[in-house]
């Protein structure tokens, strides 16, 4: 018990240390655990349970930084690398949209109401998630509302656009030794986070997933929507190993208990409850 | 009496020609593919006749009957009574195993070296499958229950323990309990069909095992992917 609570004041302090931005992102893994294995092909092999600890996890509450405590959400630093303010680029009438958002409507969070996260908000959603590298695909397995991605690696065309879903349509490439997803085809009904940062259904997503060693990929997004951003953003974050021997991925159902709503007050925009 | 032999090839033809599956760089037969089943059984997994809404079918399940105990028996019809509202999946609710494979909706199995991995375009739902001889978790329990495989020759064997008695059979009100066991067999039988084999047991609903048996045909559509259905995502906001 001892340890455990000398780990988390340890743990609390180095946060404290709030680190530069460049710092923030490129955690040392803390032993040498060899490089990434590669599959039969001669790509990366990524198979295995992942998660986003903190502080890529911080951007599940919110993507940018989130210095004061609010609506429960702890503060935090954001995950943004580009611009260097960490800010998002928002275009006037979205900054404005945004600030509504915050103030009347944060029991709207689509994740409230159990609706698919979306991407990027999926990869950095709590629980863990796990890989696999079937021929001509990945895929990921979320816990996080029984998600997945079905993202083929062999070449083939997006899906027409007037198709519009929750997780978008994802294309893979290799770039050497980088799988690169490209995510079109995404509706306007996602977040980016729990604090109202949001997207059009013009939202464009490239994901690089490179390799660090064997327990750490390096998780970069850049992120387009001409109708809401100035300019094009990126986030960028470690995904770790779930290295605990015998750890399964579980179902985690969420409209088949869904107890969240309930904890949104009146002054989180629990008025728009119906 | 020179034709002799002739019929006695005929007769044995069917037999010796049990189809070979392909296999996987990984040399397991290769049930990979988007599949769908073409079957009323998400209505009803017995003989019935069409009703609003609802096409007549002759059912899956072997034999027709299902050994329900008296009890059990006067709870499924009291669930077809109410199964409008009392029905899961009218509340976009995980479907459960056997019930997410017949539903009018495709399917990808996707196969590695150490997994099957059952994706359903139905609510998003899927069962990762490991073939590593581990066992069921216990003292927990999931709506699409936890899936444990080996093969067995040609056929994928699929034990499902730890479901929930959430999940319903079909839109007719036939049920498990928490009880349920699932043994479930799927085996190639030609470029674009897979059969489909699975044994029920819940001592606690039925008076002995039963079986359900159906083929999955492969879906041929160029440029086919699973889409998504986040069922209670289109509901209206007011629900």
């Amino acid at each position: 018990m001892k340890t455990i609570l000398l780990g988390l004041i340890l743990s609390v302090a180095a946060l404290a240390q709030t680190p530069g931005p460049q710092e923030t992102h490129r955690e040392k893994p803390a032993v040498n655990a060899g490089p990434m294995p590669r599959g039969a092909d001669g790509k990366p092999d990524f198979q295995g349970v992942w998660e986003v600890r903190s502080p890529g996890g911080n951007a599940a509450y919110d993507v940018e930084d989130h210095l004061k405590a609010v609506y429960g959400i702890p503060p935090g630093k954001g995950v943004i690398v580009d611009p260097t303010d960490g800010k998002i680029p928002y275009l006037p009438a979205a900054a404005q949209r945004k600030q509504d958002l915050v103030a009347h409507h944060m029991y709207d969070d689509p994740e409230a109401h159990c609706f698919l996260s979306g991407i990027p908000r999926q990869v950095y959603a709590p629980f863990g998630f796990q890989i696999l590298q079937p021929a001509n695909y990945v895929l990921f397995l979320f816990e996080n509302f029984h998600a997945y991605r079905v993202i083929p690696t062999d070449g083939r065309p997006h899906l027409p656009a007037d198709i519009k879903t929750f997780e978008g349509d994802s294309r893979g490439r290799w770039d050497g030794d980088t799988l690169v997803v490209d995510v079109t085809n995404q509706n306007d009904r996602t977040w980016f986070d729990m604090a109202g940062n949001f997207h059009s259904d013009e939202l464009h997503v490239i994901e690089r997933y490179t390799p660090v060693d064997a327990n750490t990929i390096d998780y970069r997004a850049s992120i387009e929507d001409p109708k809401t951003f100035s300019r094009p953003w990126t986030i960028a974050f470690p995904i770790t190993r779930i290295t605990r021997p015998g750890y399964e991925i579980m179902e985690l159902a969420c409209v088949e208990g869904e107890r969240d709503l309930k904890h949104y007050t009146e002054g989180e925009g629990g008025g728009n409850k119906k | 009496m020179k034709l002799r032999p002739l019929f006695f090839l005929i007769a044995v033809v069917p037999a010796l020609a049990q189809y070979h599956a392909p296999r996987t760089a990984n040399g397991q037969p290769d049930l990979q593919g988007i599949w769908q089943a073409e079957t009323t059984s998400s209505y009803d997994i017995q003989a019935h006749s069409a009703h609003l809404g609802m096409p007549a079918g002759t059912g899956i399940v072997v034999g027709g009957e299902i050994p329900y105990t008296p009890e059990a028996a006067a709870q499924k019809r009291q669930n077809f009574q109410n199964r409008a509202t009392a029905d899961p999946n009218n509340k976009c609710f995980l479907p459960g195993v056997p019930r997410a494979n017949y539903m009018p909706f495709p399917f990808q199995i996707f196969q590695t070296a150490k997994d099957v991995a059952i994706l359903y375009e139905y609510v998003h739902a899927y069962r990762l499958i490991p073939l590593d001889g581990s066992k069921h978790p216990e003292d927990v329990d999931f709506w699409m229950g936890d899936s444990r495989g080996h093969w067995e020759g040609d056929t994928l064997v699929v034990d499902v323990a730890d479901s929930n008695d959430q999940t319903w059979f079909d839109a007719s009100g036939n049920f498990h309990s928490g009880a349920s066991h699932v043994i479930e067999r799927y085996t190639r039988t030609g470029p674009d069909t897979i059969s489909y084999e699975a044994t029920i047991e819940d001592p606690k609903v039925f008076t002995k095992p039963w079986n359900i048996s159906l083929p999955f045909y492969r879906r041929l559509e160029k440029n086919l992917q699973l889409m998504e259905y986040d069922c209670y995502a289109y509901e209206e906001p007011s629900k």
